[in-house]
This record gives C-alpha cells, sequence and structure tokens, in this order.
C-alpha cells in the first residue's frame, strides 16, 4: 500500500489595497510534507513569484511539519536567485520539526525567519521602503 | 525489546513517506519524543533518498529496511539496497556557514544522518545482501 507524501500550497500577494508604491508581496504558504517527492510542488509556486518583478518573497512554513534536505536545497536556491535582484525569501513561523532541521544545518543564520506572518510582512515592507 | 519488522519498497521517491513512516512508528514503540522521531524519519529519508538517486541512479530496485529495538533505549535501523556502492568518505563534508555565498548543498543527505543518529554505518557488496546501512539512536543519545 502506497501512502503518498501531500505539500499543499497557497499562493496570494501581501501589501495595503491601493499601494502602488511597490510591487506586490508574493506570499506562498505551504503545508504537508516537504520531501524530494514534493518538493517540486513547492519550487514550482516560488518559480512563478520568481517570474514576478517582485523582490522580495515570503513563504509561510508554519503548517509544513517536515522538510527533508530536497527542501533546504530549493530554499538556498531561491533565495540566492532573490539576492541577485537585491531582494530576499522570507520564511516564517517555522514549526518545530522544521526549526530543528534549521539548526542542524546552520540555516536559521542564513535566512530571514519571521515569527508571524505579520512580522514577515513588515520585514518585507522594509525592503520596498529600502 | 520492540517486535523486529521488515518492510520491503520499491526504490521511488514517491516511497519515501511510507518508510519514513514505518521507522517513525517503531522510533513511537522504543519510547522517542515526537522532535526524536523526527530525526529518525529524517535519517531514513536521506539514506533512502541517497540510495534511489545515487545507488539506482533512476533505475528501478528495492530498498528493504529493518528495525529492531528495546524499549527505552534504542533503535537499530538496517536499510538495504542492491544498487551501486559509493564511497561516504568521497562525498563533500557539509559545513554549516552564515554566508550564503559559502552555503553548499553537497553532502546535506549525509550531514543530516550523523547529525541526527548516534551510529551511522556504510557496508557495501556485502556478500549475499548487498549494500548494508545500520544506523543506530538511543533515547538518551543525541
Amino acid at each position: 500500500m502506497t501512502m503518498p507524501a501531500t505539500l499543499v500550497v497557497r499562493e496570494s500577494t501581501a501589501g495595503e489595497a491601493g499601494d502602488s508604491s511597490s510591487a506586490p508581496v508574493p506570499v506562498i504558504q505551504a503545508s504537508g510534507r516537504l520531501d524530494a517527492s514534493t518538493v517540486s510542488i513547492l519550487e514550482h509556486a516560488l518559480m512563478r513569484a520568481l517570474h514576478t518583478a517582485a523582490k522580495v518573497v515570503i513563504l509561510d512554513l508554519s503548517e509544513v511539519t517536515y522538510i527533508s534536505s530536497s527542501g533546504l536545497r530549493v530554499l538556498l536556491t531561491c533565495r540566492r536567485q532573490l539576492r541577485d535582484r537585491r531582494g530576499d525569501l522570507i520564511l516564517c513561523a517555522l514549526s518545530q520539526n522544521v526549526r530543528d532541521v534549521f539548526d542542524m544545518v546552520g540555516f536559521s543564520a542564513l535566512f530571514g525567519i519571521a515569527e508571524s506572518l505579520d512580522q514577515a510582512r513588515q520585514m518585507a515592507a522594509g525592503y520596498a521602503s529600502g | 525489546m520492540i517486535p523486529r519488522r521488515r518492510m520491503v519498497a520499491p526504490a521511488r521517491h514517491d516511497q519515501l513517506a511510507r518508510l519514513a513512516s514505518f521507522a517513525a512508528a517503531a522510533a513511537a514503540e522504543v519510547g522517542f519524543d515526537d522532535l526524536q522521531i523526527n530525526r529518525i524519519e529524517l535519517a531514513v529519508d536521506e539514506a533512502c533518498s541517497n540510495i534511489i538517486d545515487h545507488a539506482y541512479d533512476g533505475q528501478s530496485g528495492e530498498i528493504a529496511i529493518e528495525i529492531s529495538g528495546e524499549r527505552n533505549h534504542h533503535v537499530l535501523i538496517i536499510i538495504i539496497d542492491q544498487g551501486k556502492p559509493f564511497d561516504p568518505d568521497s562525498v563533500q563534508e557539509y559545513v554549516p556557514t552564515a554566508s550564503l555565498d559559502d552555503a553548499k548543498v553537497g553532502g546535506l543527505g549525509l550531514h543530516l544522518m550523523r547529525q541526527t543518529m548516534d551510529q551511522v554505518c556504510f557496508e557495501f557488496g556485502v556478500p549475499g545482501v548487498g549494500n548494508r546501512l545500520t544506523m543506530q539512536k538511543f533515547v538518551r543519545g543525541r
């Protein structure tokens, strides 16, 4: 019996209605298990965000219960691409399991990590105004 | 002791969650807490991903996982494949860094296996067995 892993992503944008001062910030909310069998789902969502003019992308990981090295690689690649356009990938609301893996590989010091989606939006706004 | 158990799965990425869950259930029986169970799942996932991506390298094959252990003491996980052997010492060592320029992804899986388990032992071309990875984790270990 096969028990497929599942990962669901929801894509939206952050920013006040009527605020035309900067490009909307893509917000990707992922939920489920992020491993080699599901990572392409997140990768495609991140690629869609990278194809916009956005300098900053917010990735909400609050409902990601598991991450393996496959997921970590995609996050690192995406952050590098955004850094090249003087932007950033802002991660937010890491679960205990994900935070533990981040700590083991040193990613906690490598990424901007917000405690909540609201804090991530504030961090993103800093890029827009900076 | 917990009952010894064995599972064989096709060497495919869509089997990773199943293999990891099999190990997680045994780890829960041993008495590991949720964080340690996640680490054991991760070690099995990374080991099996390496087998799928490198040992079988796109070819079909099987992964066998055997688990035993002692309650409130340890879990012993043996993973067997019939793919190509590799030299773990040839894999570039992953070194955590705070620099985005210096960050490398090579060796990440092996690093996680060694970070999460107390013992990791590779044997290749074992007669009558194949490639055998033995991982052990103690309840009061790392």
